[in-house]
């Protein structure tokens, strides 16, 4: 990936170039990531061994399509790690609905994430009910999922279905690590993207290793 | 033709794509909520609804029922419709009158959608589900630490006083002791006060009166009699804690409660997360919750499938003979999904499910009298890596649990059979108590741990977490382990059982 793009940046620190965004917030942080100013703007280092796409980003990501002002509709925000870092991004006139059913994870991800961020939508609900959605509108960019659902294709495609734009981007996480030990991370992948190829086209596949062991990432556009 | 649109700041009616009438809301996460939960009374807008009666269309499923319900003649919108509702809300919200201009609806639409979801957070923190896990967790957290304080007290009191040890095992009876003071001062009505009956009284004065223990300062002994004060408080904590736990799961799940019982029954909700999440599982998952390790690793060497986990404690599972317990652990994980469910329903206690899962039991038991022919042929199988059970035939299994883990945990492990867990039930139920919190505990604090730690170790609950785990761990695992050793060897000793009437009595004990 060029290095010279307006999305993210690579800060020196501690000697090592390192991924990083551009605060939103100044001052504010997320999850304990180290804050650097340089020539009067603070950016936040982005850790890949704590988010996906920060790993996705260091193992070659190939298309990025979180931009300046971008729609994006994110499944499974959790504590809003990963979606802090959007909101960077895409800036503030970009949008993200950031959708998350537990709500234990919710609160974290109101109290210091959502909260300090004008451009999510915190949307509580299941992922299974894109219909039930509140507060969504317009069609997204992106739709980025990392549930970890066993149906999560099935989930991905109502949602996208419902509200990506037409050639819009799909990200998405896969578990390779499954219940059923017979089955090599590499098949897990191979049968995940076997069922997704009816509506997407693939465009990309990424092991997030050595970031995260357990975790690919699928890059795709949707067909419909 | 009319449509009725639900938004978040009201409720608006367009006529041809002009807008007729608002019905803001006064309060817009409150008002919203209400009519998705379809309580609201929306009588202004029925009332303006109700003299044009035809062509009405609604945008949402709950408003349409509500209209009904106000015997307005109302469907709901073409897919079509909804989307074009969707792409323009913004604009909707503006032309309602319910923002100035666009980049007011935006920051509006998201100033509602942090209410609503503080407000959802806040409501499900309210469920009454959530307090019983939290009760039954402190419950557990509780004997751990009073039997850890337990067998520290023994220890300490015991350099003073150490023929004490072997002849009290009630913790609560030792901390009393303890609290009188020095063995000199020990009097029969110390005994007596302290629940003993005449006869242990004479016993304990004897031995006091012999006693080769050293004597002990005042300073040390005041030290040591705060620590019993604090196990008689964690102790009277407990009780409450257990009423607690029984009269709100009658409240909140009477049915689980009666199929699983109450302390049962809140383990398994503790495990599910919620009385809703486990109205929805399989009841083969609830089958062998708590024990997912051994699923795991079923799964892994095709090691048969554990056959119970959590369930373990029911009396009704521990106390049937060992090859009958996976066919009664899953008779009663169906009836508590079902019992769940009505309980998230709240339609009351239904008497039928218990009498049928009795009678299923009792099925089971005549059935299946005798053990399958695998469970027979089983010992052959152990026999041959075994070498050591021959040890272990002879003696009491709990003597040798104990021994076993003093080994590996120091000597607290005997303790921990004391007087608090006991109470809750038998031996065994312990025995799958304790299992119960290393599997699942550990996949599940290993599940967490991994989420949380991706998304960011700052969280206060991790801190505090961090603590407890980082000086847990270590006994946990060696806990684990001679655990895992004790159940092996439990396994041999239960397949000869099948064999040995003395030993199958021993087991079903
Ligand atoms: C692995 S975490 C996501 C981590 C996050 N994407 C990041 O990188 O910072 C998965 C999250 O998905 C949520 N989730 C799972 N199933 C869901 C569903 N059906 N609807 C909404 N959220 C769901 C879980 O509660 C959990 O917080």
């Amino acid at each position: 990936m060029k290095e010279d793009n307006f999305e993210f940046f690579w800060i020196n620190s501690d000697g090592e170039k390192k991924l990083a965004t551009e605060n939103l917030v100044i001052g504010n942080q997320v999850y304990n990531e180290k804050l650097i100013t340089k020539k009067g703007t603070e950016y936040r280092l982005w850790d890949p061994f704590r988010s996906k796409l920060a790993a996705a980003i260091m193992n070659g990501l190939e298309i990025f399509p979180f931009k300046d002002k971008s729609s994006i509709l994110y499944l499974g925000v959790s504590t809003g790690t990963t979606v802090s870092h959007i909101s960077d991004i895409v800036g503030p006139s970009g949008i993200i609905f950031g959708v998350e059913h537990a709500s234990r994870v919710a609160r974290d991800f109101l109290d210091r994430v959502a909260s300090h961020r004008a451009n999510i939508i915190p949307i509580l609900q299941d992922a299974r009910k894109p219909k039930e959605y509140f507060s969504v509108f317009g069609k997204v960019d992106v739709v980025y999922v990392d549930i970890a659902q066993p149906d999560q294709t099935n989930i991905a495609i109502e949602n996208c279905k419902m509200y990506l734009k037409k050639d819009g981007y799909f990200f998405l996480v896969i578990k390779t690590r499954s219940i059923d030990v017979t089955k090599s991370p590499k098949r897990i992948v191979e049968e995940e993207i076997q069922r997704m190829e009816v509506h997407f086209e693939i465009l990309q596949v990424i092991d997030l290793h050595p970031y995260d062991k357990d975790h690919a990432m699928v890059i795709a556009k949707f067909l419909k | 033709m009319y449509s009725v649109i639900l938004t978040e700041f009201g409720i608006v009616v367009f006529k041809d794509e002009k807008l007729e009438k608002a019905f803001p809301f006064k309060d817009a996460v409150r008002d919203y909520i209400s009519v998705k939960k379809k309580e609201s009374k929306l009588n202004e807008l029925v009332n303006y609804l109700g003299p044009l009666q035809r062509g009405i269309s609604v945008s949402d499923e709950s408003l349409m029922t509500l209209l009904k319900k106000n015997s307005i003649d109302a469907q709901m919108m073409e897919e079509l419709e909804l989307e074009e509702i969707q792409s323009t809300k913004p604009q909707i919200i503006v032309d309602s009158g319910f923002a100035k201009n666009i980049s007011e609806a935006l920051s509006k639409l998201r100033e509602f959608a942090m209410g609503l979801s503080s407000s959802k957070v806040t409501e499900v923190s309210e469920s009454p589900d959530l307090h019983i896990i939290q009760a039954i967790n402190s419950l557990d957290e509780i004997d751990k630490i009073a039997n850890g304080l337990s067998s520290r007290l023994r220890e300490w009191y015991g350099l003073h006083f150490p023929e004490l040890d072997n002849i009290i095992d009630s913790i609560n009876g030792y901390s009393q002791i303890v609290l009188a003071g020095k063995r000199e001062s020990l009097t029969k009505k110390v005994y007596e006060e302290a629940g003993f009956p005449d006869s242990k009284a004479d016993m304990i004065a004897l031995l006091a009166s012999k006693s080769r223990g050293g004597d002990i300062s005042d300073i040390n002994l005041a030290i040591v009699q705060s620590i019993a004060k604090q196990i008689l408080n964690f102790h009277d904590l407990r009780k409450k804690l257990e009423a607690h736990v029984e009269l709100e799961m009658e409240t909140v799940a009477p049915n689980l409660s009666a199929i699983l019982g109450a302390a049962v029954g809140a383990r398994i909700l503790g495990k599910a997360g919620s009385l809703k999440k486990l109205a929805s599982m399989p009841a083969s998952t609830i089958q062998i919750i708590g024990a997912e390790k051994a699923l795991f690793r079923s799964l892994k060497t095709g090691a048969q499938p554990p056959k119970h986990g959590l369930l373990f404690q029911h009396a009704m599972v521990h106390a049937a003979p060992r090859w009958q317990r996976g066919k009664i652990a899953r008779a009663i994980a169906a009836k508590a999904v079902i019992a769940a469910r009505v309980d998230v329903y709240g339609e009351g206690i239904n008497k039928m499910l218990l009498e049928k899962l009795n009678i299923r039991v009792n099925e089971i038991s005549k059935k299946y009298e005798t053990p399958t022919e695998r469970e027979t042929r089983k010992p052959e199988l152990f026999r041959e890596h075994t070498g050591e059970s021959r040890r272990r035939e002879g003696g009491d299994f709990r003597r040798r649990e104990g021994s076993d883990s003093r080994r590996e945990g120091g000597e607290s492990r005997r303790r921990e059979g004391g007087d608090f867990r006991r109470r809750e039930g038998s031996d065994s139920r312990r025995e799958g108590g304790e299992s119960r919190r290393r599997e699942g505990g550990e996949s599940r604090r290993r599940e967490g741990g991994e989420s949380r730690r991706r998304e960011g170790g700052e969280s206060r609950r991790r801190e505090g977490g961090d603590f407890r785990r980082r000086e847990g761990s270590d006994s946990r695992r060696e806990g684990g382990e001679s655990r895992r050793e004790n159940k092996n060897y439990r396994e041999r000793t239960d397949s000869k059982s099948n064999k040995n009437k003395k030993r199958s009595k021993f087991e079903r004990r």
